[in-house]
């Protein structure tokens, strides 16, 4: 049997309406030979016969509506030669479809959308889509995140950083969205992956990559090449914050006269402070960290011994003692070093301390520290520890008169009456301007921070 | 019909007429020829017009009414000349040896051409209306600088006349005094627009504007059309310019099988041209005065009829190409971005294929 | 070597063209004893005579639409375009005919034809006379399309053109018409689409195609004084584009400034930042940049030193590129 489907002749036809059968069930007809008249919403148009056989139903009555696609007229008989589905029927059994792939999805002439020239539009295909399975990564899975982020109602934010360092992250498994961005609006630099690589508690080691050990790269202020990419010598523009640098520092080894003095102490208890602040619902949204109880040692310090925040005038032959702690911050920025500091930190409770050393580190780090912050520092903090080194001999920023040098905090043998146990120690290492400060000032001074960090709680409290 | 300088030299009764200029040499067998083309070529046409009617082409643009005008010039062309169709001159097509199944391709649209136009000496269809006339110009100048006995002709009708391409073809085949036939067919409609909206005066009549000749030919009139026409050719090849030939004839059918003529013209206008038909008067001559037989009509009229089963069987048959065919041919030489489409499209079907 | 204009460059190279075959012909308007309103035709008509060195009536469309003609009877016709303005009458012939004819006859019509079009601005002309319509052209398959930027590429470039068997669009900066500059008469310097690494850099990849090329070039000279080492690539082909350079440079310094004198929607810079963000993403160490015109019709030239990129405005925004790192 052979069924002659409404055709979409292209006429804006989505459905036609039957006028007259021009054949009877029973009659053979010849091909071309006209079987019906049919009304679109365009015209009356005549439909030959597709087929020569004998008509054996015909679908439907005049004045009914045949939608396009839809059986019309059945034959018998059909000769096969005469007789093919159109090219965009679906009627068309499988087998005569085509081998090739792309033909197995011709789309119904029903269900096209008609148009005037052509077959019509095509319906939507079905959807047979199958995933893209790729090739086995060389590189392996990023490592889970340990804590969902923050989530609006939209999900949480793709985290900010450039391409390389997204592949540099997950090379290493490092989960961006654990990260805090340090470089310009809180961009994820390099270096913050480089610093949650090192953190103590390192997410999943990462399978062994072929991938080249890749260090920081950063030096002068740029992006360097490796030790195998880079040519033999390299000369490197210093410029901006890198420039700053070199000149402060210039200036201020070779005007002040620098010595230095070192003390270890027992920071178990400043530890242990740390950690009960944190637990305090007034800390809660504080950065609280043992930098915080190191500041309020120095400010305490300078309290007791004015002489150490000083500076030395050698235009005018005088010695500036200054009775405000503008606290500095050593800070390694995405731009270099920068060294901001907290106006007035010898006035501020802890809180009010936590909280200025966060806004002033945080804006340090993505470089975006106001003037104002830049200026007058009397009495300067660098952190090394985070570098995991024990001590470090700075240079004092120019016009300051001593600088402290804080070593990481690690548990280490300490000798407590006769026994070695484990206490959490830190170095503390100083320079200071020997114009003004000498020896005995300095070593009173820093003796007084170190004690204050062995016992911080009575000494906070302390007048 | 068509004015007092039309040119006519078979009367639609079947007649032959004087004309002052022009005179038919025809053998009783050339006539016989053209009317064998005449017809085969209007079987064909229904039997396309047929297969789009049950699905199997996308389009047909008929050229019922058009057979003389078509068969007429495309007779009068030498094996070596070169001709231009707009896309209804499947008559045409038909002279210069395409074969029928080529012809409908296009309108299959399981291709964007359909044969090899430099086999054949015949361009392929151009729908962008008039782009053609200046192709035919620029290849008459090829023609010129190779000093060839060879012209070119090229179709288009009323509807392209009023394209600027048209005009600029006019002024550079005048300039350059190039080897070429313009050959208008004014069919009276382009699609639902009257000749009357293209032009005030009649159209070969521009051509005096452009300096080079223009004549009026009964477009159904394959005598006049041949005779016409060659004489035109014969200029050409001979360096003397080109000329415009204004066919006036009619379009019986639709302008495509999309189009619903009843909308914009009445049933009385397309009867008058019915007694005009370009087959029919033919047929009388040869029967009235060159003693052909009823059965050689009817020889003809079977080998029509095969020759269109044929035609359905190739339509049938046609496949549409491996997708990546898109790619073929694109450029002369490899392509990188087309190179790149023909990657990503068969890799996409090899991951989604069954 | 030997020193010469552009113009003349160009001059050189199109007698060359007609000298190596006879199927090349010349067609546009002015072309034969005006030599062209650029002097690029001087004395070829004369040499080669007006039925090869063709003055066309006025009218772009058939200027085109006949050299299609030519071309399907085996000529190779180099087209001038008298302004880069003046091409879009013929538009359709040019999309519609000769980038498709190839493909429609199954590789039977080889469309041998060559659309020369002086583009770009920052000649001071008037109305029309200053467009920079490549885009339109690298959008339609089909066709290809090149920029020569120095005379030694016009010299070669145009020759290669004329040979290519796919119709090529040859656009030609007419602001650096009277430029003077090497040309090795002997070498081609490289393939016709083939980009030119102009000065090597580490620090961003400069691209840049026509009379953009020299203000890149400009550009690193002052960047480098400000410690910054731009490399520039001179993109030639727009069509097809020699990304493969482009992405071997980017992939080293991780930053793409793209400079054109087009408005910079759907331009060739689109193109080569979206083409380099699919393949060098990894690398990148900033968004990859367009510095355009604007999306404004062609400015009157008195202002139209603002309207295209100049060296400032080039550094002004690899400063703003520049704050991006990581």
């Amino acid at each position: 049997m052979s069924v002659f489907l409404l055709p979409d002749v292209g006429e804006g036809l989505v459905e036609a309406e039957i006028v007259s059968w021009k054949v009877a069930v029973g009659d053979v007809v010849t091909l071309n030979q006209p079987l019906v008249e049919i009304e679109t919403a365009k015209a009356i148009v005549e439909l030959p016969s597709p087929y020569a056989g004998t008509v054996t139903t015909l679908h439907g009555a005049v004045g009914d509506v045949i939608e396009v696609g839809h059986p019309l007229v059945d034959f018998d008989g059909g000769d096969a030669g005469e007789s093919a589905p159109p090219l965009e029927t679906p009627a068309a059994p499988p087998a005569a479809e085509p081998a090739e792939s792309a033909e197995s999805t011709k789309s119904s002439a029903a269900e096209r959308t008609p148009v005037l020239v052509g077959y019509g539009v095509s319906p939507d295909r079905a959807r047979r889509r199958r995933h893209h399975t790729p090739a086995p990564a060389a590189a392996p899975a990023p490592a889970p995140a340990p804590a969902a982020p923050a989530a609006g109602a939209r999900g949480p934010l793709v985290p900010r950083t450039t391409p390389p360092v997204r592949l540099y992250a997950r090379q290493h498994g490092v989960d961006l969205e654990t990260l805090t961005g340090s470089g310009r609006d809180g961009i994820i630099t390099r270096a913050d992956v480089e610093q949650a690589l090192r953190a103590p508690v390192p997410a999943p080691a990462p399978a062994p990559t072929r991938a080249t050990p890749l260090g920081p790269t950063r030096f002068a202020g740029h992006e360097i090449a490796g030790w195998d990419e880079g040519p033999r010598e390299e000369r490197i523009a210093v410029r901006g914050v890198a420039r700053a640098m070199a000149e402060a520092m210039t200036a201020s080894a070779f005007s002040a006269p620098h010595a230095a003095a070192w003390v270890r102490v027992d920071a178990t208890k400043t530890m242990e402070l740390v950690a009960a602040l944190r637990e305090r619902p007034a800390f809660a949204p504080l950065r609280i960290s043992p930098l915080l109880i190191v500041a309020l040692a120095l400010c305490d310090g300078a309290r007791h011994f004015p002489g150490i925040n000083s500076s030395f005038d050698a235009a005018s032959g005088e010695v500036i003692v200054r009775r405000q702690v503008n606290l500095g911050i050593a800070v390694a920025s995405s731009r270099g070093l920068l060294v901001p500091n907290v106006k007035g930190a010898d006035r501020m409770s802890p809180a009010e301390l936590a909280a200025a050393l966060t806004g002033t580190i945080d804006r340090a780090r993505t470089a975006t520290s106001t003037p104002d912050e830049m200026l007058h520092t009397t009495l300067t903090i660098t952190n090394v520890g985070p570098f995991h080194v024990d001590g470090a001999v700075p240079i004092l920023p120019p016009g300051t008169g001593a600088i402290v040098a804080v070593g990481q905090i690690a548990r280490r043998p300490w000798v407590v009456g006769d026994a070695v146990v484990p206490r959490e120690t830190v170095d503390l290492s100083m320079a200071f301007d020997h114009r003004q400060i000498d020896g005995a000032l300095a070593s009173a001074f820093l003796a007084h921070v170190g004690q204050f960090l062995e016992d911080p709680a009575p000494a906070m409290i302390a007048p | 019909m068509g004015g007092e300088e039309l040119i006519q030299l078979l009367t639609p009764e079947g007649e032959r007429c004087q004309h002052d200029d022009y005179e038919s040499t025809l053998t009783r067998d050339e006539i016989l020829g053209f009317y064998r083309d005449m017809v085969i070529v209007r079987r064909l046409c229904n039997e396309a017009t047929s297969l789009q009617r049950q699905g199997q082409l996308a389009l047909w643009a008929p050229l019922q009414g058009q057979e003389a005008a078509q068969i007429g010039a495309g007779r009068a062309l030498a094996p070596q000349d070169f001709a231009f169709p707009s896309y209804r001159e499947h008559g045409v097509a038909w002279t210069r040896g395409v074969p029928p199944a080529d012809m409908a391709r296009i309108f299959r649209a399981t291709v964007t051409g359909g044969w090899d136009p430099r086999r054949y000496r015949y361009s392929l269809p151009t729908v962008v209306l008039g782009d053609q006339t200046l192709h035919a110009v620029g290849y008459a100048m090829g023609i010129q600088r190779d000093g060839a006995d060879e012209a070119v002709m090229v179709f288009f009708g009323d509807g392209a006349s009023s394209q600027g391409d048209v005009m600029e073809s006019f002024v550079w085949a005048a300039s350059f005094q190039a080897p070429v036939v313009f050959v208008l067919q004014n069919n009276q409609w382009a699609i639902s627009e009257p000749t009357s909206l293209q032009t005030r005066i009649p159209l070969y009549h521009r051509a005096d504007g452009f300096g080079f000749p223009g004549v009026r030919v009964d477009g159904n009139d394959v005598l006049a059309m041949y005779e016409v026409t060659r004489r035109a050719l014969d200029r050409a090849r001979a360096g003397e310019g080109p000329t415009l030939i204004e066919a006036f004839t009619y379009r019986m059918g639709a302008h495509t099988t999309s189009d619903d003529p009843t909308r914009y013209r009445v049933e009385a206008d397309v009867e008058v041209w019915r007694h005009r038909d370009p087959v029919e008067r033919v047929k009388a001559l040869l029967a009235r005065s060159h003693r052909v037989r009823t059965a050689r009509f009817a020889e003809i009229a079977e080998e029509a009829d095969a020759l269109a089963l044929a035609l359905r069987e190739d339509v049938l048959a046609m496949d549409a190409p491996p997708a990546t065919e898109m790619f073929d041919d694109v450029y002369a030489e490899p392509h990188p971005w087309v190179e790149e489409g023909r990657r990503t499209l068969s890799a996409f079907l090899t991951e989604v294929a069954p | 070597m030997t020193t010469m204009t552009m113009a003349k460059a160009l001059n050189e190279g199109l007698r060359r063209a007609l000298e190596s075959d006879r199927h090349v012909l010349m067609l546009g308007e002015d072309i034969g004893k005006l030599g062209g309103v650029f002097r690029v035709t001087d004395g070829l008509q004369k040499d080669f005579g007006e039925d090869r060195v063709i003055d066309a009536p006025l009218a772009e469309s058939a200027i085109v639409g006949t050299s299609v003609g030519l071309a399907m009877r085996g000529y190779r016709t180099v087209v001038e375009i008298q302004f880069d303005g003046f091409v879009y009458p013929a538009f359709d012939q040019i999309v519609s005919q000769a980038a498709k004819l190839h493909k429609r006859s199954a590789g039977a019509y080889t469309m041998g034809l060559v659309i020369r079009l002086p583009f770009q601005g920052g000649i001071g002309a008037v109305e029309h006379h200053s467009e920079s319509p490549e885009a339109y052209f690298v959008h339609t398959a089909g066709l290809r399309v090149v920029a020569c930027s120095t005379p030694n590429d016009a010299y070669w470039m145009i020759q290669q053109a004329v040979a290519h068997d796919d119709p090529v669009i040859f656009c030609e900066p007419k602001c650096r018409y009277w430029d003077r500059g090497e040309v090795d008469l002997d070498h081609p310097p490289a393939g016709l689409f083939d980009a030119v690494v102009r000065r090597p850099g580490r620090d961003v990849t400069v691209v840049a195609y026509g009379s953009m090329v020299k203000v890149a070039l400009q550009a690193a000279e002052a960047a480098a004084e400000e410690g910054r080492d731009l490399e520039v690539i001179d993109l030639r082909g727009l069509s097809p584009m020699d990304l493969d350079t482009v992405a071997a440079s980017v992939e080293r310094t991780g930053r793409l400034l793209v400079i054109q004198e087009a408005p910079p929607i759907a331009s060739v810079g689109s193109e080569v930042v979206a083409a380099i963000q699919e393949r060098c993403f990894y690398s990148l160490r900033a968004p990859a940049t367009r510095v355009s015109a604007f999306y404004v019709p062609y400015p009157a030239s008195k202002i139209e030193d603002e309207f295209r990129p100049s060296v400032d405005r080039v550094l002004w925004t690899l400063d703003q590129l520049m704050e991006h790192d990581s």
